[in-house]
């Protein structure tokens, strides 16, 4: 079912912390301990295409941005910094950076197009960012959520700007709200909703023990409403279900052997990618029933898939 | 150098006591001094200790400014301002002692700088309003004063020309040349605030650059004064604003204040002045000084002294990068000096003097031999010799280097280690290895590399007994930062993730993680992995490791040494799935499927295309779809079209695939549903037209749960549903309802009929609509762009409205701009053709510049054999059109 396309050695001098494809498939972003972020050409013969140096610290995350904004890339680091960079006439260069967090920053993420190219950041000092480019001036606004989580945030993730609202009309100016949800040291997952030029929160989500990891909201092509998918250090799974994103249902997946760093939503199907501490990788699918089944194990270095 | 650089400064001094709150770097970039109220304070800063030399120093004032003297003839000399008396004093053998005092101002100096170029020159502000120039061969007054009636705050010489001098006086710059001192030769109205920072540029005479209370840093040409060249505009006001000896840089810093979190320098490009090129954070409180240190030859990076409230005295290092982007290349390093720091000139002009100076001579002079662990035992320059004996721990080597005719012109020196040397030969090898790659990469750039192949030594050595980093490259360990965690907030960064798996795109999987034979290093009662990152220092620190790295946390130490040095550089990989297994989405269908044409068609071939992917339930599904959406056969009479399942059979086929995650075929069956549902509407518009047909029927009892006497009169009354007026058989039948209530129920039925064919599928259609949209985005990351926009086609409602530069038509009857082809009010076709004077339909093009247009194929019939405009305006249409959008 799953087959191996290819290994590139990323030629980073410590352990790479994130990697991420672009939207159309052609570009790998890969970041490390060693302060640089990398971009491969994995069509083309895996070619390394640049090595952005800039960060003074462990770079966290990176993550691509919509196309049609030209090819940007966000990276976030230990040196509290998040630096956007940008790809002009084939050479990659600072975009922007923006300083004002106090803490390492831990997760980035962009928002889908249909929002505009805005970027949310997460950090340790237990703000979240959120970064609009305007176009009229050339300019970035920051708007920060203080103290969203306290102690720390360390993911931030989008809502899909495709998502079934209610009350639809076809007349009416259809402005699509903003939504984030986050995940902190407080053990706690939140939702936050944009409403005139504030981000409030819309709830907060409660059952983890430990601190939440990572977040990741699924695109919500083909369900009827909202789906979230967390992790956390106690080992657990937890997938949040909701049809107004203000009521949710919770469901533990499972409660795997170590703590849990990552999860991920395939974007059509309802396929989730779970890894963590003990360097294994599990697929999820939701079988007709409602029913969570884990359909295959990746397993890393060795390059075996055990369906 | 084994400094401790945490990421990209390190701590050259601490000292709480000091109370300091001047600081000045000396010419040669060795010794900084920092002066306060109780002391001076000496830091050599090529000693790799703290070394700190303090003297007591008997005053009731503090210390206002300090600088040393800029020229290699009086490096000895440093200037400190107290109250109104300046002191000169000369640090020679290890001891600080006071040479001169000068006393003339009335009121508490403000600024003093020493000349440029002439050693005994130097210049002084004040309060009282004077401006003083002391020669220190006559110390007794000063040699000149100016006299500028308001009280000065900066003064500055001139870097190039001798004679120039700058004063800041409130928001005004005063201009002095020291020939004339009667007054000023130039007056800059520069700021509304109090200017705090002047600055002369480094590579024009004429140019100067002011910071001030105002938040911006301008920058004025003395040959136009009056206005400023570029502004820099920042959030807070800026305290001091310096050209960096480097490209078109600007280093600033902000007013110390009570404000926090603003302890930061920035670095600015002045050629950009958006945003700042880089920050530069570490301390914990205002930055009260910064200079730059003087630059050694071989050392590709700039450094930065500051020195803060904060009581800590930092060394930046200014990366070639950072360099880079303020438009700076760094080319031979000599050159770099001597062009990029005026203040070196007199130094170069000395050196030019000896005659012919050979590189290796003056590398030997050079070289600093103050390495800790590492003994110069002989520098030997007609041989072109040089031995040293490095000591690490348990390792002693003695190192030979030769250094050909050549040298450094592209030829490294040979490097032996030579007898009596304690190291066993794989580390020498190893050693060697290192040395030779490092000194290759130099000369090819044609630098010297013998201080920096020594320090490496050492360096290779230090981490060969340290043992724990075997997995790096050495080749750039000056920049590796050696801890580049720990500090108390690392208790809530969360511990870094090392592997991980992300969908990306359609189908991909990318996943990297830690190689399979990496353990984690982990004691007893270390079952998960640590939640923070500080859990790394708690267990690196019992482990005695001195890396605190990651990847030290995961690999072990190897039992056998040599295994150990022999080890390669574990690769770091990520690994790239295709999964398109996994999903039901089928690229290949994506390419094959149509959606244009008949709906019988379309579902003939699309079922084909199933077959061929080996998609047999595809297969049916299509085949279904066709019978229940081919509105052909309603002409023949066949009720299965409108029959009630129709519909449901439809949506119920929809919520399959949609609720198995096939977003392909849930958007196709959409889309074909969605053209069935056009082409019915189409015909009962039709139908109503004639009400004779009786197939409309039909479709309306199974849709309503209506009381049945609602029905009944819809029987009778639905002959012409559009009449709301009742036919006069319902009333004559005896029905007990007023003819009023007949009436509205009538005329609801109406409604929800053609509410009821419009959208039968009503509650659902808007999740039909983002089937199609995220079916669209797939083909779109797929790359099928025709296919995306067939699917788009079908959305019911339009796609964002276009925003930017759009033309528009006048009518020509109503004068009134209109988006479509025909005018909103009076309906008529907006567009007359100039070449056939025929409204247009269809295609059409129009001069921008004239506005005359028409039929496309008239417009290009005309041009293929004129250039001028049709309407005889003398437009020469394609040539103004290409001129305007060449711009």
């Amino acid at each position: 079912m799953v087959s191996l396309l290819q290994s590139i050695d990323t030629g980073h001098e410590d352990m790479i912390h994130d990697a991420e494809v672009d939207y159309y498939g052609l570009r790998l972003a890969t970041c490390s301990s060693d302060n640089s972020v990398k971009v491969y050409d994995i069509k083309n013969g895996n070619t390394l295409l640049d090595d952005l140096k800039g960060h003074f610290g462990p770079v966290w995350q990176v993550a691509w941005g919509h196309p049609k904004f030209g090819n940007l890339l966000a990276s976030c680091s230990y040196d509290k910094k998040v630096i956007i960079w940008k790809e002009t006439n084939g050479k990659w260069g600072k975009y922007y950076e923006y300083a004002n967090h106090d803490s390492s920053v831990n997760s980035v993420q962009f928002a889908p197009a249909e929002f505009g190219l805005v970027l949310a950041c997460g950090s340790s000092d237990g703000s979240i960012s959120i970064l609009s480019y305007i176009r009229e001036n050339n300019t970035w606004d920051a708007k920060k959520i203080q103290n969203a989580h306290a102690i720390g945030c360390n993911a931030v993730c989008w809502s899909p700007a495709i998502y079934p609202e209610p009350a639809f009309d076809n007349n009416s100016e259809h402005t699509l709200k903003k939504m984030l949800v986050s995940g902190g040291c407080d053990n706690l997952v939140k939702i936050w909703k944009e409403e005139q030029d504030r981000w409030i929160e819309v709830c907060k989500l409660e059952v983890h023990s430990d601190w939440v990891r990572d977040v990741a909201w699924a695109p919500s092509a083909g369900l009827h409403r909202h789906i979230i998918a967390s992790c956390s250090q106690d080992r657990r799974v937890i997938i949040w279900s909701s049809d107004d994103a203000i009521t949710w249902n919770s469901t533990v997946l499972h409660t795997f052997d170590d703590v849990i760093w990552n999860v991920s939503w395939s974007l059509n199907g309802n396929i989730l990618a779970v890894s963590g501490g003990d360097n294994k990788i599990t697929l999820w699918k939701q079988s007709l029933e409602g029913n969570w089944q884990c359909i295959s194990d990746v397993g890393k270095g060795s390059s075996q898939i055990n369906n | 150098m084994a400094l401790n650089w945490n990421n990209e400064y390190y701590v050259a001094l601490e000292g709480k006591d000091l109370q300091a709150n001047a600081m000045a770097v000396d010419i040669t970039g060795t010794y900084v001094l920092l002066a306060g109220r109780k002391y001076f304070a000496i830091r050599n800063l090529d000693e790799e200790v703290q070394l700190v030399q303090k003297f007591p120093r008997q005053s009731k004032y503090d210390v206002g400014a300090a600088e040393w003297n800029p020229t290699m003839h009086h490096k000895e000399l440093c200037v400190i301002s107290s109250n109104q008396r300046l002191e000169v004093l000369t640090w020679r053998k290890e001891e600080l002692a006071q040479t001169h005092s000068l006393k003339a101002h009335t009121r508490v100096i403000t600024d003093l700088n020493w000349h440029q170029m002439d050693p005994n020159i130097l210049a002084s502000c004040s309060v009282d309003t004077f401006i003083y120039i002391w020669d220190l061969r006559d110390s007794r007054r000063p040699s000149l004063s100016l006299s500028a009636i308001a009280e000065a705050s900066q003064v500055r010489w001139n870097r190039l020309s001798s004679n120039l001098l700058a004063t800041s006086h409130d928001g005004d710059i005063k201009i002095w040349d020291q020939r004339k001192g009667t007054a000023p030769v130039q007056y800059v109205a520069a700021h509304l605030s109090k200017i705090h920072g002047l600055d002369w540029s480094r590579t024009s005479e004429t140019q100067f650059a002011t910071c001030s209370q105002d938040n911006t840093v301008k920058f004025f040409d003395t040959t136009n004064p009056r206005k400023a060249e570029y502004i820099l505009t920042t959030n807070a006001p800026v305290w001091r604003a310096r050209y960096t000896p480097f490209g078109n840089g600007l280093m600033t810093v902000v007013v110390p204040q009570l404000r926090r979190g603003e302890n930061s320098l920035l670095l600015w490009n002045t050629a950009n002045r958006a945003t700042p090129m880089h920050t530069f954070m570490g301390h914990k409180d205002v930055v009260l000084e910064f200079q730059w240190r003087h630059k050694r030859p071989g050392d590709s990076c700039f450094q930065l002294i500051t020195w803060s409230k904060d009581q800590t005295l930092l060394v930046w290092k200014i990366e070639p990068f950072l360099q880079k982007l303020c438009g700076y290349e760094p080319e031979d390093p000599h050159e770099v000096t001597s062009y990029h720091n005026p203040k070196e000139n007199v130094e170069k002009i000395v050196r030019k003097a000896v005659p012919k100076v050979e590189p290796l001579q003056q590398e030997f002079s050079l070289l600093n031999v103050h390495i800790p662990n590492l003994e110069v035992k002989s520098m030997n320059f007609p041989n072109r010799v040089c031995s040293v004996r490095a000591c690490v721990n348990r390792f002693t080597v003695n190192l030979e280097v030769t250094f050909p005719i050549a040298y450094p012109h592209g030829v490294p020196p040979n490097f032996e280690v030579k007898d009596g040397s304690q190291v066993d030969e794989n580390v020498a090898n190893q050693l060697l290895q290192t040395l030779n790659h490092l000194a290759q990469q130099r000369v090819s750039k044609n630098r010297t590399c013998l201080e920096s192949c020594l320090r490496q030594m050492v360096t290779t050595l230090e981490q060969l007994i340290t043992d724990s980093e075997a997995d790096r490259m050495y080749e750039n360990t000056i920049i590796n930062p050696e801890n580049s965690f720990g500090g108390f907030n690392d208790a809530y960064i969360p511990f870094p993730r090392t592997s991980g798996a992300k969908f990306c795109c359609v189908d991909s999987l990318i996943c990297f993680g830690r190689v399979s034979h990496a353990r984690r290093l982990s004691t007893k009662m270390e079952i998960a992995t640590p939640r923070a990152l500080s859990a790394l220092e708690n267990i690196l620190a019992k482990r005695s490791s001195h890396q605190l790295s990651i990847s030290a946390y995961y690999y072990q130490k190897p039992r056998s040494r040599t295994q150990h040095y022999s080890a390669k550089p574990s690769k770091v990989l990520v690994h790239i799935y295709d999964c398109s297994g996994l999903f039901l989405v089928h690229k290949q269908l994506a390419k094959d499927y149509i959606l244009g044409g008949d709906v019988a068609t379309i579902c003939k071939h699309n079922a084909a295309a199933g077959a061929v992917v080996g998609r047999l339930d595809l297969v049916q599904a299509w085949a279904l779809a066709e019978l229940v959406a081919n509105p052909q056969k309603v002409d023949e009479g066949d009720i299965w079209a409108h029959h009630p399942f129709n519909s449901h059979l439809m949506e119920s086929l929809i919520s399959h695939y949609s609720s198995l995650n096939d977003i392909q075929m849930a958007a196709m069956l959409c889309c074909v549903f969605g053209k069935q549902q056009e082409l019915l509407l189409a015909m009962n518009e039709k139908n109503a037209k004639t009400p004779k047909s009786q197939a409309h029927f039909k479709l309306v009892p199974s849709t309503f749960t209506s009381s049945k006497i609602t029905k009944h009169i819809l029987h009778k009354s639905s002959s012409s549903p559009y009449h709301t007026i009742p036919p006069a058989d319902v009333i004559a039948e005896g029905w007990v309802f007023p003819s009023l209530e007949t009436i509205k129920s009538s005329s609801s039925v109406d409604c929800l009929w053609s509410e009821n064919t419009r959208t039968i599928k009503a509650p659902s259609s808007n999740i039909y609509e983002y089937y199609k949209l995220a079916y669209a985005e797939t083909l779109y990351r797929w790359g099928l762009l025709y296919n995306r926009a067939e699917v788009l086609k079908h959305l019911s409602w339009p796609q964002e409205i276009h925003k930017g530069v759009e033309f528009l038509c006048d009518c020509k009857n109503c004068i009134k701009p209109s988006r479509a082809s025909s005018c909103n009010s009076c309906r008529k076709l907006t567009l007359n053709c100039i070449v056939c004077h025929i409204s247009v339909r269809g295609s059409a093009n129009c001069c921008i510049v004239c506005g005359h247009g028409g039929h496309t194929i008239h417009l290009l019939q005309w041009f293929e054999r004129n250039d001028v405009c049709p309407s005889g305006c003398g437009c020469k249409c394609l040539i103004e059109t290409g001129n305007m959008f060449g711009d």
